[in-house]
């Protein structure tokens, strides 16, 4: 007997070993973030600083859908509205400057994200998850209707921003500067989103995510925590899309609708949803494939296709993405909440719940 | 007033009527398969407003082969409905128990769907003829004849569903399979067949409305998505999980585009702010709006 149990402590610590992967990842993706453009020219710096950019994206995504479980396809409204509002500010104001840009993309994110969240989020009654998907997804629509039919955004053609950003007087070329720029800024959002999901306020998130009709008993308003995540989502949102729009030079309606709002869940869900290091392993796969293919005359046309394609595999057979095959299973639960029963046993919830609210109401 | 004046303002209500009755009659011709797919099975599908495009694209693959276009508009309910039984029967299928997990799959089809078109039609805009062209007059003012038969096929198309729904076997199944669905399989209903046949209902629903609406929109690749949009706000609008709820929320819908058009005309004031563009983002944001302060929809526990 006793011998059992000691087997099993064993094992339990070998597995609780095994289990920090998490940790190892982040430590290897942080050396390759400073190393990287030392090693590799311009030309793929530039390309991989935009990596990075959308990463902020996907790590928004993930704060919304991984941690508290509003699934949102609206993510490149703010990124678009952030990249618009820096545009503007360039063009308009002649306005250029680094410190006025980043605050400009965060404010005006999470501006618009609190008005999304309020009329989808903090209405009388909790609302269910397809409504906030679609309601989150008809706002994308609407807005990129509106950039694209009004004129004095650039109508279909987009805004392009003819000078380089600037701290002070100095210009910052896309290139290796603004690479560290961007890579200190994306560092820093991923750490304040690690000690946000971290902290007690994070345990809030994953207690919602488990059982939110039981939080809500315990006394937690539980929709506020939610837009108050969403807002925080839909500023670092809009800080990607005001660097977006100052590395590309252009922003455009293309980057404000549905299809940048997909990208954000292709990313998340192809690197692994559920932990913050996921999406941004996503963003970097998904980015070089398209890099790489993007040379390939025969393959380029066909690559919508084949995301759509991958997205399909993703969710029918490896609902956890890239990192499940590192990670294993006990780790997030162990430190971030277990995923994938949660879903089904929350929606088990639902189904139950409406059916007894119809044999009640009958 | 004199007596000419008022007949006009006579003359422009009914068309302003005829335009809001058509319009109202497409959107219920699109989301009914919307609703009837989601309050039957609990699964939203995303890859609905494909469905329509589909629908619209058999037409024009149709008018490529050299055959007339009606020929498309009765080919596209069953093409499209084949299309729905196999998407069902390989990947919808294994769902069912997670509807979160069921929205992104067909996400991801309609993505697929939606891609694979443009890329076929070449991210063009296609017009497509009507095959009945023309007008008929009532009085002195004109209507198409093409939304005529849109308006009465969409109504007999409804009362048909209606009438299947209530009087037959299979459809008490349905409803019973709605209802309860552990109740239903312990009584052998298999409801699994069920939803097989419902979902392809669905989609030929789509199919056909796509078919029959490409002419009065052009075909192009975000046909779809524009009618899924304002199909989930029609849902949202009349309550989900009934049946004439949504058909109500998407006759509003409906109403609310040549009813912002109308107001343009008549209050000049009005007409800066409201341009095209602006007055359809004006019907997203009224419908959310309205939302916000009904969740419930217009209707809450209606039942066949």
């Amino acid at each position: 007997m006793l011998q059992i149990i000691n087997k099993i402590s064993f094992f339990k610590a070998i597995l609780h070993k095994q289990g920090r992967v998490i940790p190892i990842v982040e430590i290897l993706l942080l050396i390759l973030l400073v190393i990287t453009p030392l090693f590799v020219g311009d030309y793929l710096t530039v390309i991989i600083t935009r990596m990075l950019i959308l990463g902020l994206l996907a790590i928004s995504f993930e704060l919304c859908w991984g941690y508290s479980g509003i699934m949102t396809f609206g993510q490149g409204l703010f990124f678009g509205m952030g990249g618009y509002a820096v545009a503007l500010f360039a063009n308009k104001a002649d306005f250029l400057q680094l410190w006025g840009v980043v605050p400009i993309g965060l404010i005006v994110g999470a501006c618009a994200s609190f008005l999304v969240a309020w009329l989808l989020l903090l209405g009388k009654r909790p609302p269910e998850l397809i409504f906030l998907a679609l309601g989150t997804l008809t706002f994308a629509y609407a807005a990129e209707r509106l950039v694209a039919g009004w004129y004095w955004v650039g109508g279909g053609n987009g805004m392009s921003i003819f000078e380089y950003l600037r701290i002070g007087s100095f210009e910052v070329e896309p290139g290796r500067l603004f690479y560290y720029i961007v890579a200190t800024i994306l560092l820093l959002v991923y750490l304040a989103c690690r000690l946000l999901v971290r902290s007690q306020f994070g345990l809030v998130l994953a207690g919602t995510r488990q059982n939110e009709k039981r939080l809500a008993f315990l006394g937690y308003k539980v929709q506020k925590f939610k837009a108050l995540v969403f807002c925080f989502a839909g500023a670092i949102a809009g800080l990607g899309g005001s660097l977006y729009a100052h590395h590309e030079g252009f922003i455009g309606p293309g980057n404000v609708g549905i299809g940048i709002s997909t990208m954000a869940v292709l990313y998340a869900l192809f690197g692994g949803a559920g932990s913050l290091i996921g999406p941004i392993i996503g963003v970097i796969a998904i980015e070089s494939i398209s890099f790489t293919l993007s040379d390939i005359d025969a393959v380029r046309g066909y690559w919508p296709i084949i995301l759509g394609v991958i997205l399909l595999l993703v969710v029918t057979f490896k609902q956890d993405g890239l990192l499940g095959f590192v990670v294993t299973q006990r780790e997030r639960i162990g430190s971030f909440g277990i995923i994938k029963s949660t879903e089904s046993k929350s929606l088990e919830n639902l189904h139950s719940l409406k059916n007894e609210k119809k044999d009640v109401s009958s | 007033m004199s007596l000419q004046t008022l007949e006009s303002k006579m003359e422009e209500f009914v068309k302003v009527a005829f335009d809001i009755i058509s319009f109202s009659c497409i959107m219920v011709l699109v989301v009914s398969g919307l609703a009837i797919i989601a309050s039957l099975m609990g699964i939203f599908n995303f890859a609905h407003g494909e469905f329509v495009l589909l629908g619209a694209y058999t037409v024009y693959v149709f008018r490529e082969l050299g055959m007339p276009e009606w020929s498309g508009m009765v080919a596209a309910p069953f093409l499209v409905g084949a299309f729905g039984l196999l998407l069902e029967m390989s990947i919808i299928k294994r769902f069912y128990k997670a509807a979160i997990a069921a929205m992104l799959a067909t996400y991801a089809i309609g993505l697929i769907i939606r891609e694979t078109i443009r890329g076929l039609i070449g991210g063009k805009f296609w017009a497509i003829e009507a095959p009945i062209e023309g007008v008929f007059l009532i009085g002195d003012s004109s209507f198409s004849i093409w939304r005529g038969i849109i308006i009465i096929l969409t109504i007999t198309i409804m009362l048909g569903c209606y009438l299947f729904l209530t009087k037959t076997n299979y459809g008490l199944k349905i409803r019973g399979a709605m209802e309860n669905p552990s109740l239903a399989r312990a009584c052998g209903i298999s409801t699994n067949k069920l939803y097989a046949f419902t979902f392809a209902f669905g989609a030929a629903l789509a199919g056909l409305a796509g078919a029959l609406v490409v002419p009065l929109y052009s075909l192009f690749a975000e046909l779809g998505l524009r009618f899924l949009v304002q199909g989930f706000l029609a849902v949202m609008l009349g309550g989900a999980g009934t049946f004439e709820g949504p058909v109500l929320g998407s006759a509003m819908i409906g109403a609310m585009v040549p009813g912002f058009q109308w107001l343009r005309t008549e209050i000049p004031f009005i007409s800066y702010l409201l341009s095209p563009v602006f007055a359809e983002v004006f019907v997203f944001i009224t419908a959310i709006i309205i939302v916000k302060f009904r969740p419930q929809g217009l209707i809450q526990k209606g039942r066949i």
